[in-house]
């Protein structure tokens, strides 16, 4: 084979091992939570407690991280027919939050919030506050009082 | 006097649930869309925070940011880090007001044409915006529905040259977040 080919042939084959890289990073699929190894492993008071003290040591510890929360589920919420959310409710410091507006309102009552995924959500509507729980899920950091865990799935 | 005194209480019980009955959610949905020539760009959000006073028209929105699920991974991470520039400016909100509160009837069933004015802030700006929607009240449940677009350099956000023909300089925005009575 004259060599110019055989450089030719190298060349188109780097060429298409480095298209489908890119093609393979640009379209990677979202991370698979349930079957992710978990960063930490917390209980959701103390987890809670942390993003209390100091919220920007924890966004930088935990946000976008797999994490483990155990813990007693304090309500079961069922929104809609394919969503659930189990909901560790913490205490809030009631003289930190405004009464007269809606804001107000909205975060009177907060805590962790874990939205379970489809194929967890009939085992979740079964926990209840007298059984411990491990759950594991995606930490998306805070929204008002509330701590937002997402692509939840039970561990134990 | 015992009539009197149901008819008291009854009075206030109407008055509470009419005059006073506050709506609430932590499960609203917020869905944007970016048309651009290259690419077509959907994110979901299911945890929008809203709550919605009757009696006076205020209604607030909160979004956390990084709850917008796209459907490539390299997406969600360019519009948090590179866009949004999230773990910096975590939430956004809108806090206004129903203009034409006198005609929607929270008690009865039915599609209300509903305008709202307030202020938008994403990405740490603020800006004034004045929106038509509907408001859907439906056994006890209010349900907003909106649809408008915004200009992301309102808000902002640059979108570099490189990436122009796969980010839509509008972004189209639904809101169909359905608010339960506050117990």
């Amino acid at each position: 084979m004259k060599k110019w080919l055989k450089i030719l042939i190298i060349i188109a084959v780097i060429g298409i091992i480095a298209i489908i890289g890119v093609l393979k990073y640009i379209n990677k699929p979202n991370k698979d939570i349930e079957k992710a190894k978990a960063e930490y492993t917390l209980n959701a008071d103390v987890l809670y407690k942390e993003y209390t003290l100091n919220k920007a040591k924890a966004d930088s510890l935990y946000n976008g991280k797999v994490i483990e929360i155990t813990g007693n589920v304090s309500k079961i919420e069922t929104p809609s027919d394919t969503m659930v959310v189990a909901v560790f409710t913490q205490k809030q410091d009631t003289s930190q939050i405004k009464t007269d507006d809606l804001l107000g309102d909205l975060n009177a009552e907060g805590g962790l919030r874990c939205t379970m995924l489809p194929n967890h959500s009939e085992a979740a509507k079964k926990l209840t506050p007298e059984i411990p729980v491990k759950i594991k899920g995606l930490c998306n950091g805070m929204a008002g009082t509330d701590l937002i865990i997402e692509k939840c799935s039970i561990v134990k | 006097m015992k009539t009197l005194f149901k008819i008291i209480i009854v009075l206030l019980m109407l008055s509470s649930n009419v005059f006073a009955q506050k709506y609430i959610t932590k499960n609203g949905k917020i869905d944007f869309y970016s048309d651009a020539p290259m690419e077509k760009i959907e994110a979901k959000n299911n945890q929008v925070k809203a709550a919605l006073d009757a009696a006076t028209g205020d209604i607030v929105f909160q979004v956390l940011i990084t709850s917008f699920e796209f459907p490539k991974a390299l997406m969600q991470e360019h519009f948090n880090e590179n866009y949004m520039e999230s773990p910096k400016f975590p939430n956004s909100t809108f806090k206004g007001k129903i203009i034409n509160l006198k005609d929607i009837n929270f008690t009865k069933n039915g599609k209300y044409n509903a305008t709202i004015e307030g202020d938008l802030t994403i990405h740490g700006v603020t800006k004034k915006v004045k929106q038509s929607g509907t408001i859907e009240v439906k056994d006890g449940k209010v349900i907003t529905y909106c649809k408008f677009n915004i200009l992301v350099k309102d808000y902002g956000i640059n979108i570099p040259n490189a990436v122009a023909g796969k980010i839509a300089e509008t972004v189209q925005i639904t809101v169909d977040v359905a608010l339960d009575p506050k117990k």
